[in-house]
């Protein structure tokens, strides 16, 4: 054994370069600060590893891209720890690069002849940032798509460019498939290579002119790296594993719903460390919009790239003249972030409640999985297609809906172009309820265990009646007011005269017909017991 | 520089530190790998459940004519479902029914029934069986593989 160790050493001299490694004598006084770049190591290696794990399950199209994230977050074994540890880590590692930038500013040790060492930092974190916002274009859910929409849309505010850039970043006219091929690439081939890049570059150049030190040279003996400092550097690097960790395994990472061009009620918001941007967007309107998307923060850019250039006499404190101004000017910039993420945070619509059905999808769930259901014919064991539980929703509404009035249209050549189509096996109405039903289904949201009797003819009868004009919980028609907190505005007896007779209760005739002789006196009932309970 | 000078429990305290550190990061790398692995790992050893599905009924099988049969197996693929489709052949002999696997054991090409013969020939490499799945010539090294299989009110049930 100890020969083989001694022949590949004398074929590579690896001990050498060990040595060298590790054995690096720091100046003395070298202490905590200086483990903030250790830290970031730790986290780039984390996303690396965890990232090769989720390679194998992701798939980088938009019919499968939300149900590869959603398999692994729910079928696969560890699925759910492994994309939290790859999804906080994204967080954690913006925190920690951000810190490592904060230490080499105070301590000012960007200064020559460490110029180039900074530039290599300050592009990792650019490159970083990327990795952030390619990553999370990757699950194709509501943010994703919407997330990269204002991205993309940003970027084609770029003078004269603008647009190429758009078409550039979207691979084609619209967002979609070749998008996600391409930021999918970046993500896992490109930015990967080009952040292994500057990491040796960074590291090399560190080493070249050995760490900073404390800003005043500390009189005393110098320090071996190792393991002198490193058992500093293991400490802290133990210390923030331990907290993603906890972090992945308390908090889960999120998966909203899959991605839906057509839903224009959704508000797009990036991830945290974008806020501060997104923000900023909304004090800019119009015209003055590439102040907040290109002016400000390509200033910010320029003053942290020309920080060594400009800042060339001597003295590293970061309270004494000459650096005062680069301070005040640092600390203007993390304020100015800082107090706009905060706004942002403040900002936030509400949250949908995953709990909340309304209506539509419990009639969808009577239709599609009650008594005497039809999609049960083909959809079981043994059956042409797949049973409804290990079905995946790849398809779009208008499919589905077709598929559901007439399911032999899904195989081409069943029926001759002559032959006339049967009568629909299910009305439009049910399809559209049923295809509510599976939406949720698919969005992972939880199905309701039990459903009263009651609720259960209210929801057939809004799937059949009240949702051409009325919205529950983001659900129907937008003619009518929405109903989904009805129950606040009238009581129960009030809501059951309105749908008898509106005109009882407004004193003047309404745009809804009366409902007293259509609907029978116990739908009425149920829809009017029901809508009282929204609030 | 002057290097800091050793002092005599130097060696001693270095030692401790070097297996902490090491400690640590084994520990952090463990963690790492018994999620990754984990994930990675799980899947490859999954099998499917089994499930029984109705192949036929046993008032359409005649004696030793094995009925070709098209099972479709629906099964969860990853993210995504597949339906497979695997042919079996129903043999009714006398009052006992069983249910052949169509694969040819030798290198699992698709075997055929031939009426005229009364034989189940191998396309590929020339195998032949008799209606019970014994080889009777040919390279095949086993019999085609009988399903478990049960009737159950005249339906023949396959378990797949």
């Amino acid at each position: 054994m100890r020969s083989l160790v001694d022949w590949i050493d004398s074929r590579t001299g690896y001990r050498r370069l060990l040595h060298h490694l590790l054995y690096e004598e720091l100046p003395s006084g070298t202490a905590w600060l200086f483990t903030s770049g250790s830290v970031v190591t730790l986290l780039i290696a984390c996303q690396f590893i965890t990232g090769l794990g989720l390679t194998m399950y992701y798939v980088p199209s938009p019919r499968l891209a939300f149900d590869s994230v959603r398999f692994i977050m729910s079928d696969l074994p560890l699925g759910w720890m492994l994309r939290g540890l790859h999804y906080w880590g994204a967080s954690f590692l913006v925190v920690a690069s951000v810190v490592h930038l904060l230490r080499v500013f105070f301590l000012g040790s960007y200064k020559a002849p460490r110029e180039l060492t900074w530039l290599s930092g300050l592009t990792m974190l650019m490159v970083i940032l990327g990795f952030s916002l390619s990553g999370y274009l990757l699950p194709w859910d509501q943010k994703a798509y919407w997330a990269t929409t204002v991205t993309i849309n940003i970027a084609r505010g770029t003078p004269i460019i603008g647009e190429a850039i758009a078409s550039l970043l979207r691979g084609g006219a619209d967002l979609g498939a070749l998008t996600l091929g391409r930021w999918y690439s970046a993500h896992v081939f490109l930015l990967p290579a080009v952040l292994v890049v500057l990491i040796v570059t960074h590291i090399a150049l560190m080493r070249k002119h050995g760490i900073s030190g404390p800003i005043e040279p500390h009189a005393g003996p110098s320090v071996l790296f190792f393991p002198w400092h490193v058992m500093k550097d293991t400490v802290m690097m133990a210390g923030v594993f331990a907290s993603l960790i906890t972090a992945a395994a308390l908090f889960p990472a999120h998966l909203d719903e899959i991605a839906n061009p057509i839903d224009a009620s959704y508000i797009p918001r990036p991830e945290w460390y974008f806020l501060s941007l997104f923000q900023m967007l909304k004090y800019f309107p119009g015209p003055l919009e590439p102040i907040a998307t290109m002016v400000i923060p390509g200033l910010a850019i320029g003053f942290l790239a020309m920080l060594p250039f400009v800042d060339r006499a001597n003295g590293r404190h970061p309270f004494r003249r000459p650096r005062r101004l680069f301070t005040a000017v640092m600390a203007a910039l993390g304020i100015g972030v800082i107090a706009l993420t905060g706004l942002g945070l403040a900002d936030r619509p509400p949250h949908k409640d995953r709990n909340d059905w309304g209506l539509l999808p419990i009639a969808g769930m009577l239709i599609a999985t009650g008594e005497g259901n039809i999609c049960i014919r083909c959809h079981e064991n043994g059956g042409p297609a797949a049973p409804l539980a290990i079905t995946r929703l790849s398809k779009d509404n208008e499919w589905l809906l077709s598929h559901m009035a007439d399911p032999v249209v899904i195989a081409p050549g069943v029926r001759g172009p002559r032959d006339p189509s049967p009568p629909p096996v299910m009305s439009r109405f049910k399809a559209q309820a049923a295809v509510a039903y599976l939406k949720r289904v698919h969005a992972g949201d939880p199905i309701p265990a039990y459903v009263d009797d009651s609720v259960k003819l209210a929801a057939l009868t809004y799937a059949e009646t009240c949702v051409v004009c009325h919205r529950i919980s983001g659900e129907g028609g937008t003619v009518g007011p929405d109903l989904t907190v009805v129950g606040q505005r009238r009581p129960e007896a009030e809501i059951h005269a309105f749908i008898e007779d509106p005109e009882t209760i407004l004193g003047e005739p309404s745009v809804m017909p009366p409902f007293g002789k259509r609907l029978k006196p116990e739908q009425i009932g149920a829809l009017a017991r029901y809508l009282a309970t929204r609030k | 520089m002057n290097r800091l000078p050793e002092p005599a429990d130097a060696a001693g305290r270095r030692g401790f530190l070097v297996h902490l550190i090491q400690g640590t990061y084994a520990l952090i790398g463990a963690t790492l790998a018994f999620v990754v692995g984990g994930a990675v790992v799980a899947p490859s050893f999954g099998r499917r459940e089994s499930m029984w599905l109705h192949a036929g009924d046993e008032a359409d099988l005649s004696d030793d004519t094995p009925l070709p049969i098209t099972l479709r197996i629906a099964r969860p693929d990853g993210p995504s479902e597949v339906v497979d489709r695997k042919i079996v052949y129903l043999v009714k002999t006398g009052s006992q029914v069983r249910a052949l696997d169509s694969t040819c054991t030798h290198l699992g090409c698709r075997t055929r029934f031939n009426p005229e013969t009364k034989l189940i020939e191998c396309p590929c490499h020339g195998g032949v069986y008799d209606v019970n799945g014994t080889v009777v010539s040919g390279p095949p090294p086993a019999p085609l593989r009988a399903m478990t299989t049960r009737v159950d009110h005249g339906k023949v049930m396959v378990q797949v």
